[in-house]
Order: C-alpha cells, then structure tokens, then sequence
C-alpha cells in the first residue's frame, strides 16, 4: 500500500508542477459550464421550473457538473493505450507492483487536484449567480452524494481499462475508446439532465451503468431521490462495480498473456 | 496519404467517426427533446435553434477537416520535423496547418448538410440575398477559424509549448454551439469582441434569418481580415525567429 501512496504523492506533486497546463485544462472545463449554465437560464426564462427542477435545481445540476466531470472523469485509458502500443508497458509488468492500483494512484491524484479546483470555480460561479444554489440541509444526503461520486469514480476507471485493453489485440482501439469516451459522457447527464430524454430511451439507459456516473449522483445531491432508494441505487452502483472490476481484470490478464511487446 | 491511412485503420477509424456521430445525435436530441416542452429558448424556435446548432457544425468541423495538422504542431515542432518543413518546396504553414486532413469529418459533415437542407426548407421564403450572406459569413467564418489555427502554430514554433492552446480554443468553441444571445451581455462582448465565436458560428445564422445589421456584417468581414493579417504577421516572425529546436 505504501508504494501507491508514494505513487499518489509523486503524481499530485507533478500535476501541481504544470500549472500552466491545469490552468488552461480547467479554462476549457470552465467555459462548458458557462455554456450550459446560459443556455439553461435562457430557457428557464421566467419559468419558475423545468421539467421538475427550480431554477436553483437546474442551475445546481449544471455546476455538479463541472465538479462530477473532474472527480469522475479522469481515467488512464489514453495512456495504458499508448502504453501498450510503445511496449512501454513491459517496464511495468517486470515491477513488483499491481498495474490497476499504480494507474489508479495517479488517477486518484489527478482526481484531488481536478476536484479542488472544480469546487473553487464552482465557488465562484455560485457566488455570480444571481438565482442562487440548491444546497442540501441533511448530512446524510452530502454523505450519500459522496459515497454515489467515488463509486462512479471507480466505475469509470475500471470501464476505460477495460475498453483500452483492447490494446492488447489490436494498435486501433483508440477508435473504440474516443467513441465510448463520448457516448459515456452523454448517457451519464453530463452534459444535460436524462428527464429530458424521452422516456423509452431513459430506461434504456437505466440498464447500464452510466447513468450512475453523473445524473444519479446529482439527483441525490438535489434531494430528488429518497435516502432508501439512494442506499438501493448505491447498491446497484457497487454491484455494477463489482461487474466491471472482474471483466477489466479478467480481459487484462488475457490481454497480458497476449501481449508480445511491439516496439518495446 | 491522410485519407489512405484512415482506410487503413478501420476499426480505429470506425470508433472514430461512430464517436462524432454520437455527439451530433445526442446533442440533436437534446434539442428536440428541449423543445418539446418549449417554444422557444431565448427568443428563437425549434427551427432557428437548429439552425444556429448545425451553424456551428458545418463551420467547426470544415476547420477540423483541413486544419487538423495545428494538434500536432508542438510535436511537430520539438521531434524537428519542422525544420524539414523548412527546406522542401512546400510552403511550411500549409505542411503544418493543413498536413493531415480528416476525411471522417467529411463523413460527419455530410448529415449535418442534409439537416441545415431539412431546417432551411423549414424556413420562410426568403430573398436569395439572404442565402448568400450566410453562405458568406459561413466562409468568413472558416477563415476566422483558419487565422485562430496559425496563431496557434505560430505558438507552437516560438516557444515550443503550448500544446493546449488549441484544445482551449476547442472548448472555448463550445459556445458556439448555442446562439450568442443565450449568455449574459459581458460573455457576449467577450465572444464578439474577444475571442470572436459569435462572429464565427452565430453571424452566419443571424444573417440568414435577417437579424444581423449591415454593421454587423462589415465588422464580421473586417475582423477576419484583420485576424488573417495580424496571424500572417505573427507567424512570419515566429518562423524568422526559430533557430531549431531538436538538433
């Protein structure tokens, strides 16, 4: 365990290091939620709700946004890509470590900073908005948010581990994982509510994992789900978890016995 | 070559275009889902929405199709490819802007051509004056974007970082995807003003539907000529000035 908090501190220090680079990574994030936050207040215009939200709901969903995006959105699967396909990924395998807990280590720590600074434009964007923010008064909703965020967190690592595996077989499966990348994103509600969507397409989407990874999570922070049913959902959450944990593991093992170290 | 290579790659160019494709359907249903439960958002219909949306689309993904080449300028910078670029018989900033063209995003655009078809025989007749003001400012616009693409280049072969300055200009353009008029009044002059998206994706439009002053459309066009020549500038200096930075 040591290794990979020595790994998690090592990797906090050098995304600390490229500021300039956090800086503009967060810019970017900055500006699709200034666009989705405008584009909301046009549309709620005088309205006092949408679709079930308030004002303060819909505007609150879309800055949980900007914040859920940095903490769940942070995985490794460009870079076991580009591992795989160097052969640098053979140094690795040679190491007394796990590679899934190396990764998730400087994941988690990509994660810390991405997160904090998430929160801060989220402080500042609250503090601009004139309409105010939907804050939940129970402690049991901030923890039952919390727990809903981390597990979407690992949910999603272990989901783009398991599409870049597919590295192993093949030197094109950064097709796959930028079209998965983009459809997760859009099933997830990161970038709208799901209640817009027609109902057919919502209950499909039910049957998958994503949207457990934003829209869910949100719905709990804005006290639309009841604490029996958020202690369900979690429930479903970690058993999806539970899915995905064994098929990335189970796909990496065979891609590793597989693997032939091109260009290594 | 670049089309030849993407042929190549099939799965990993299916994956690809599959993903773009996504984007617009999802992003188009959010739309029409919206507007089943509103008239209008911020004063325009279903229609014009659409319009302004696929606006957007048609100018964002001609500038990814022939501009691609920018993403890889740092790398093409400090491996030293460039200072090949200097010495063949090929001007260096078409190499570096234009040297790999993604033919998906041709593939892409051609739906979205279907649709701006689909939403502008959903207009009313109008004067064909108004068509060829928005297929003007939708040129004005590429170019706007073309000038944005050198600056970046440009970046990239002064100071040999810089490499996210092209994926700020990408989310910046995220914007654009809604009409300008959406957002408060100082992101509004900052996206006329400043970083000029509105100019970009949002005029072409506005011309279409008669919305845009004669004013408007002189400091579009002034604008992109300012831009094309003050990006020209600073690209020719930063060429005079790189002294290799790999060997």
């Amino acid at each position: 365990m040591k290794k990979y908090l020595v790994a998690y501190s090592i990797a906090l220090q050098e995304t600390l290091q490229r500021r300039s680079t956090l800086l503009m990574d967060r810019l970017g994030g900055f500006a699709i939620v200034v666009s989705l936050y405008s584009f909301w207040n046009a549309l709620l215009g005088d309205k006092p709700s949408f679709l079930g939200y308030t004002r303060s709901e819909m505007l609150t969903y879309v800055l949980l946004i900007n914040v859920l995006r940095s903490f769940v959105f942070t995985g490794r699967g460009w870079q076991l890509v580009g591992e795989i396909s160097s052969g640098r990924i053979s140094s690795y395998l040679v190491r007394p470590i796990s590679y899934h807990g190396y990764s998730l280590a400087l994941d988690m720590a990509q994660k810390t900073v991405h997160a904090v600074s998430a929160f801060l434009e989220v402080a500042l964007l609250a503090w601009l908005i004139s309409g105010g923010i939907f804050l939940p008064r129970d402690p049991a909703t901030w923890a039952l948010f919390a727990a809903a965020a981390v597990l979407s967190s690992l949910v999603f690592f272990f989901l783009e581990m398991l599409v870049s595996s597919l590295a192993f077989w093949t030197s094109e499966s950064g097709g796959p994982l930028f079209c998965f990348e983009l459809f997760l994103q859009f099933a997830a509600g990161a970038f709208f509510p799901l209640d817009v969507l027609p109902e057919g397409i919502q209950r499909l989407l039910s049957a998958t994992p994503f949207p457990y990874m934003v829209f869910f999570p949100a719905r709990i922070f804005l006290d639309k789900v009841p604490h029996p049913e958020a202690l369900r959902l979690l429930a479903v959450e970690l058993a999806w978890l539970a899915a995905v944990v064994f098929a990335a593991l189970g796909l990496w093992r065979q891609g590793v016995q597989s693997y032939a170290a091109e260009g290594g | 070559m670049a089309m030849q290579a993407q042929l190549t790659y099939r799965l990993g160019s299916f994956g690809f275009l599959l993903g773009k494709l996504i984007r617009l359907l999802f992003f188009f249903a959010f739309i029409m889902a919206v507007f089943s439960h509103v008239s209008t958002v911020a004063g325009y219909t279903l229609v014009e929405t659409a319009l302004f949306f696929l606006t957007f689309n048609v100018v964002d993904m001609t500038a990814q199709i022939f501009f691609r080449g920018v993403y890889g300028a740092r790398r093409t910078v400090t491996e030293g490819d460039f200072d090949f670029y200097l010495v063949q018989p090929c001007s260096p900033l078409f190499r570096m802007v234009c040297s790999s063209v993604d033919f998906l995003d041709i593939i892409t655009l051609l739906p979205v051509l279907v649709m701006v078809g689909m939403v502008f025989a959903r207009l009313p007749p109008l004067s064909w004056t108004r068509y060829a003001a928005y297929g003007l400012l939708s040129v004005n616009g590429v170019a706007l974007v073309f000038s944005v693409h050198v600056l970046v280049a440009a970046l990239a072969v002064r100071t040999q970082e810089l490499e996210n300055a092209i994926w700020i200009y990408r989310d910046v353009m995220f914007m654009g995807k809604f009409p300008v008029d959406v957002y408060a009044r100082p992101v509004r002059w900052a996206l006329t003003f400043g970083v000029p998206i509105a100019v970009m994706t949002t005029f072409p439009a506005k011309a279409l539907l008669g919305v845009l002053s004669p004013a408007w459309t002189a400091y579009a066009f002034a604008l992109t000529a300012v831009a094309l020549a003050l990006s020209g500038w600073f690209w020719r200096d930063s060429v005079a000035r790189y002294t290799s930075s790999s060997s």
